[in-house]
């Protein structure tokens, strides 16, 4: 801080007080940007903050160091080190009654002048001030005045001897005898008391540290190491020293100080200043020299080392307070993380506040937090019902409504799950629909075909028709009419096996979509009705069906409009109908009305029209091309179409890829953008529990659905959807991992059991699933050793429960119905792992209700404690 | 007791008053730009017969090779006693007198020559390289013996020449002084000064360093016999120390030199009538024993020819006194 490079002190009382010290010391307050108390001449020092000049002191030239007051009274008084060893207190801006006023200007004068490096006030008894100096080789280098002792008679006597200049000799106020001289013949470069004991000071000495006690002075720790300057504790754990020399920043824990915890990165240029975060654990701020940057050490989550080896990490970063080069910095002593920065030339100031890194986490229901700071913020999702139309509900709550209604779950009527999701989504709809139809075509073709095709339906349509051989082609008449149309038609088994997975036929061999038409017109899905009647070539059976819709309660009339258009259809190629149709029928709303149109006023073969009108739901347009487009041009549609899907993460697209690889390509697509693990798991479950199920993403999704219902606590729909995906994928059974071994022979119990099949005796035979009231075995197969006792009714492993002895309580009491004979939970044997007391599952959970400790006598074991888990219940009903 | 054994290898030379303008450019250098050089230790010391450069081996390389310079050919190696461990009794002898029973003298009684260079700051006993294995043994039952590396100190082995045989149990034999002193007339003050504003008064050192009283200035010598040219300047690891008569201070401004609180001046007892030369041991030794047995502090400073011991005025005439009746007890 020598002449031109500024250092700047916050107030210890005054947050809104600082003193910037180059040649001379200035006192500025901080203040809002046109605040009132701000005039003319406040400097801006941010967007928001200006800084007011209010006092000026040059009174003290050679500045060497500064140290503020650590009290409040006598406030704003200062401790200045010159560069011939003496401190002078000196104040600014007060008034001349103050209660400072008799310190002030108060020197104290080391025996042999040399510089004085840093100054240390003592932070709990104030009157104590810390002086390092440099080396003189017959004097010490660490002094420790007491600024309330008076010019002694003692020293006045020696003053004859002294030749004190006139001016020191007027002013009765300068003192020559330090309370305390420590570091003989040595240099002392930082200077800090410590904070877990007031009579400790740290000093940074001429190649070590050294911890002088003031309650013995001829006592020292110290520990060679060139990192000495800018020793200072972190006020927020008081045995964490920082020291640095030259680039290097070194870490002491005073409870190990033989060497540094840790070493920071060095820096090229060497660092001027060192400074702990005041208002957050754990943040260092450093400074090198010629720099604009400001670098940040953030030891938040640094546990005290344990073993020698252990270096803790930290996260570094850097923060620009302002253009310029920075001559130093110093942190606010009580706002969050902001510091004032002075620029290295022309004393220009920036207040700044270091942004504190951002740490965000999802719940596993729908919630969201994030902590910035000692800001804590809790986002959670709307959940009222009436906006529920407006904002789309996260998948989170969607699943987690879903899983409690069963969704996945239903595996006959397989379309049912659609409903049991909600019923309101198309695109889950289409998914089971397609799998209710590949399973209902699974099925049947068992029958017909000895089950060799059954692969072949889950293949997809994409696959099924790349198959197609035999096309035969038709031109049939328009139903009712003798006319003979030149639209070519296509038929083939493969074709016709679409046509069933796209829903339009039942079985079959003929192509008889009345049922379908009657379902639709059930659901009033008058238009799509109508089209699918259309593409069968069935006009009149179309405007029936659009009559019956204009006239159907709540229908709309305008379908009869479109009904009297399609009667006007004339295949003439020139006529004022086709002309008008094929322009105006852009303009209709509906999109199967359009296609209508469209594939009226086509030509034979080129359909697109219709084939990419992507309103039109996949499976219709699907079945239209099975139906219009030849050999050649189906592949290709339906390729086309298939990568359009697998892009979009459509679920329509399923029906064409089926369950195989391009289906779990488009899954994942879906799952990348909704994160519906739920549905992708429970779709990829119906598959043939072939390749697909072993591909690595589906056992993803699977785990994650898993895990998920865990973090929802639905520990039974998870133990239910185990049970299902083993029904489906019976590799995914686990083998037995946990066998209970006898305490004596060590064999496993049940391992015993199988090993000797003859004597027919299973698991439950242990009391784990078996009646109460049979007879159980209560000793090791192995070896007739007894096994051993619930801790509670003294009773062997292998008894049932009866009525507890502890509680006693009417409802322990077993009940022998034959509901509760079948894996009575109560009647299992469980143990706590840590002391390896235990016994049955129900007696432990009662005792566990009014007690901590383990029920085994003189055992102190918390079990349950122990366990993260054991005192959550589980949230959902089954 | 630590005992620092730096890193520094130092060599002592001599520059004839005469040939002094053409070692200047360096010398400047070496005073008064360190910055510019590597060098760590550099020691200047004004004699009415010569200059005398203690200098490190970065800093040697300023220096211009000429027939004016002679160096003595050994190495030397700076030791520096440190009060490490803390034993802070506050009467402390200063200077020389603090190490002369438990340094100089066992140096002395093995026959080991030392080179002394006391500073404002400490007091730097210098060592041949070749000798430090012999000192080692000789000083490390007194002493924690420290090596600084790279400016770390890490503890220092013996090397083990001396195994096997026990330390040599010289009688306290009398040592009597046997070379003339001399006491000039003018007094000296010990001082130092900021580094920062060193600057500011380069020319004026200049000027005190090459250009004033030489021994040809006839004022100077006509004034006073027994008044003697003395001025030395050393820059060692950034402290600066300056030795220099009560005239000379008086050039300087204000609030530059360091004084101490007690202002005190010291008066010169400067030994030998021939030139020393570098072998002869036990010098250091006859001069520093009585002074600390009498408890009286000194500084003392060696040059290429003569040795310098710096005593509080108030002293002289004991110190006088108590030197005649060792050299005449003889």
């Amino acid at each position: 801080m020598s002449g031109s490079k500024p250092d700047i002190l916050w107030s210890p009382h005054h947050p809104d007080r600082y003193v910037i010290c180059d040649s001379e010391l200035g006192l500025y307050r901080i203040g809002p940007v046109g605040g009132s108390e701000t005039k003319a001449g406040a400097l801006p020092l941010s967007e928001e903050t200006a800084a007011t000049l209010l006092a000026i002191n040059s009174d003290t030239p050679y500045m060497k160091c500064v140290a503020w007051y650590p009290k409040h009274e006598p406030e704003c008084l200062l401790a200045v080190g010159q560069a011939n060893g003496r401190v002078v207190l000196t104040s600014l801006g007060q008034s001349h009654n103050s209660t400072c006023k008799e310190l002030v200007g108060k020197e104290f004068v080391p025996k042999h002048a040399r510089q004085c490096n840093t100054l240390a006030w003592n932070p709990v008894d104030s009157n104590l001030l810390a002086a390092g100096l440099d080396k003189h080789r017959a004097d010490f280098s660490v002094l420790i005045w007491d600024i309330s002792s008076k010019f002694s008679p003692e020293a006045s006597v020696a003053a004859e001897k002294i030749r004190l200049s006139s001016v020191d000799l007027d002013s009765s106020s300068v003192v020559t005898k330090p309370l305390y001289e420590l570091g003989q013949n040595d240099a002392c470069l930082s200077l800090c008391w410590l904070l877990r004991d007031p009579k400790l000071l740290l000093a940074g000495m001429h190649r070590n540290l050294a911890i002088f006690d003031l309650r013995n002075t001829s006592q020292k720790t110290f520990v060679n190491t060139k990192a000495i300057q800018g020793v200072t504790v972190d006020p927020h754990f008081h045995d964490r020293v920082a020291s640095f020399f030259e680039g290097q920043v070194a870490i002491w824990d005073l409870r190990k100080f033989e060497k540094p915890v840790l070493t920071l990165t060095e820096q090229p240029k060497p660092l001027t200043k060192v400074a702990w975060c005041p208002t957050r654990t754990g943040l260092l701020a450093t400074l090198t020299r010629d720099s604009n940057i400001i670098r940040l050490y953030d030891m938040q989550h640094t546990p005290t080392p344990i073993g020698d080896e252990t270096e803790p990490t930290i996260i570094e970063r850097s923060v620009q307070p302002c253009e310029s080069q920075i001559g130093s910095f110093a942190w606010h002593p009580s706002s969050q993380n902001r510091m004032v920065v002075v620029s290295a030339a022309n004393r220009v100031m920036t207040d700044f506040t270091v942004f504190e890194r951002i740490s965000l986490a999802w719940s596993s229901t729908t919630s969201l937090m994030w902590a910035c700071g000692r800001h804590l913020y809790d986002c959670v999702e709307d959940g009222a019902d009436g906006v529920e139309s407006v904002i789309e509900k996260d998948i989170a709550t969607k699943m987690r409504q879903r899983a409690q209604s069963r969704y996945g779950h239903d595996t006959v009527q397989v379309w049912r799950n659609h409903l049991l999701a909600g019923g309101n989504d198309p695109k889950l709809k289409s998914l089971w629909y397609d799998l209710f139809y590949m399973k209902q075509c699974a099925e049947d073709m068992e029958l017909k075909l000895q089950g060799n095709k059954q692969s072949v339906v889950y293949s997809g349509i994409k696959n099924i028709v790349k198959t197609s051989s035999g096309t035969t082609e038709s031109r049939r008449c328009w139903s009712g009419s003798d006319r003979q149309t030149d639209v070519p038609r296509y038929l083939s088994e493969e074709r016709c096996l679409a046509l069933r997975l796209c829903g339009w036929i039942s079985r079959g061999p003929d192509i008889d979509v009345e049922i379908f038409l009657r379902t639709l017109e059930q659901e009033r899905e008058w238009e799509r009705a109508a089209a699918v009647a259309l593409f069968n070539l069935d006009i009149r059976r179309a405007i029936q069906i659009l009559n019956k819709g204009a006239t159907a309660e709540k229908g709309d009339l305008n379908l009869n409009v479109v009904a009297m258009a399609l009667s006007g259809y004339t295949d003439e190629k020139s006529s004022l109908w086709r002309e008008m149709c094929s322009s105006l029928r852009l303009q209709l709303k509906n999109p199967y009305l359009c296609v209508m149109f469209a594939f009226l006023t086509s030509e034979p073969g080129a359909y697109d029209g219709v084939l990419y009108e992507s309103s039109v739901a996949v499976r219709d347009r699907v079945a239209f091309a099975c139906m219009f487009l030849s050999d050649a041009q189906l592949p290709r549609y339906i390729d086309k179409l298939t990568n359009e899907m697998k892009e979009a993460g459509n679920l329509e697209g399923i029906l064409l890829t089926g369950l195989t690889k391009d289906g779990v390509d488009l899954m994942e697509s879906y799952v990348d953008r909704t994160g519906d693990v739920q549905t992708a798991s429970f779709c990829m479950l119906k598959g043939s529990p072939g390749d697909v199920l072993k591909d690595p993403r589906v056992q993803c999704w699977i785990e994650n659905y898993r895990n998920l219902l865990d973090a929802w606590r639905f520990w039974h729909k998870r133990a239910e959807f185990d049970i299902h995906r083993g029904k489906l994928d019976p590799s995914s059974k686990p083998l037995a991992q946990v066998f209970v071994s006898c305490n004596f022979c060590g064999k496993s119990i049940s391992y015993s059991c199988s090993a000797m099949p003859h004597q027919g005796r299973g698991f439950s035979q242990y009391g784990v699933s078996g009646s109460p009231t049979k007879s159980k075995v209560t000793s090791c197969p192995g070896c007739r050793k007894p096994l051993p006792r619930c801790a509670l009714c003294l009773m062997n492993m292998g008894t049932p429960v009866s009525n507890c002895p502890g509680t006693g309580k009417s409802d322990e009491k077993v009940d022998l119905t034959r509901e509760n004979k079948l894996a009575q939970f109560n009647n299992w044997f469980t143990w706590c792992h840590n002391c390896r007391h235990g016994g049955h599952a129900g007696h432990m959970l009662s005792w566990f209700r009014d007690h901590t400790e383990c029920p085994v006598s003189a055992c102190t074991c918390k079990c349950m404690q122990l366990d993260t888990t054991g005192n959550l219940v589980p949230s959902d009903s089954s | 007791m630590e005992l620092h054994i730096l890193e520094h290898s130092l060599k002592v030379a001599s520059i004839e008053k005469e040939g002094i303008q053409i070692c200047t450019h360096g010398l400047i250098k070496l005073a008064f730009l360190a910055s510019k050089t590597r060098c760590k230790f550099f020691s200047l010391t004004e004699t009415p017969e010569d200059y005398t450069i203690i200098v490190d081996e970065e800093g040697f390389k300023e220096l211009p090779q000429s027939e004016h310079i002679s160096v003595a050919d050994a190495t030397w190696l700076a030791l520096n006693v440190v009060s490490g461990g803390g034993n802070a009794s506050n009467s402390q002898p200063i200077g020389v007198t603090k190490i002369a029973k438990s340094v100089i003298a066992p140096l002395a009684d093995h026959n080991i020559s030392v080179f002394m260079l006391s500073t404002y700051q400490t007091d730097f006993i210098l060592v041949r390289e070749r000798d430090l294995p012999m000192v080692m043994h000789t000083l490390s039952s007194e002493f924690t013996l420290l090596r600084v590396v790279n400016g770390e100190t890490v503890a220092a082995h013996s090397l083990g020449v001396t195994n096997g045989f026990v330390k040599p149990k010289l009688g306290r034999l009398p040592r009597p002084i046997i070379h003339p002193l001399s006491s000039p007339s003018n007094m000296f003050c010990v001082t130092s000064l900021d580094p920062d504003t060193l600057p500011s008064v380069a020319t004026l050192l200049m000027d005190v360093m090459f250009y004033s009283g030489g021994p040809k200035e006839p004022g100077a010598s006509s004034e006073d016999s027994s008044h003697i040219r003395f001025f030395s300047f050393s820059l060692i690891e950034g402290y600066i120390s300056l030795v220099m008569d009560e005239q000379t201070t008086q050039r300087f401004p204000n609030n530059v030199l360091f004084t101490s609180a007690s202002g005190e001046l010291w008066k010169m007892v400067r030994i030998g009538g021939q030139p020393l030369g570098f072998d002869e041991c036990g010098i250091v030794a006859q001069i520093s024993e009585p002074l600390a047995t009498a408890d009286i502090p000194a500084y003392y400073i060696s040059t290429f020819k003569f040795d310098h011991a710096l005593v509080p005025e108030e002293n002289i005439q004991s110190v006088i006194g108590a030197l005649r009746t060792k050299s005449t007890a003889q």
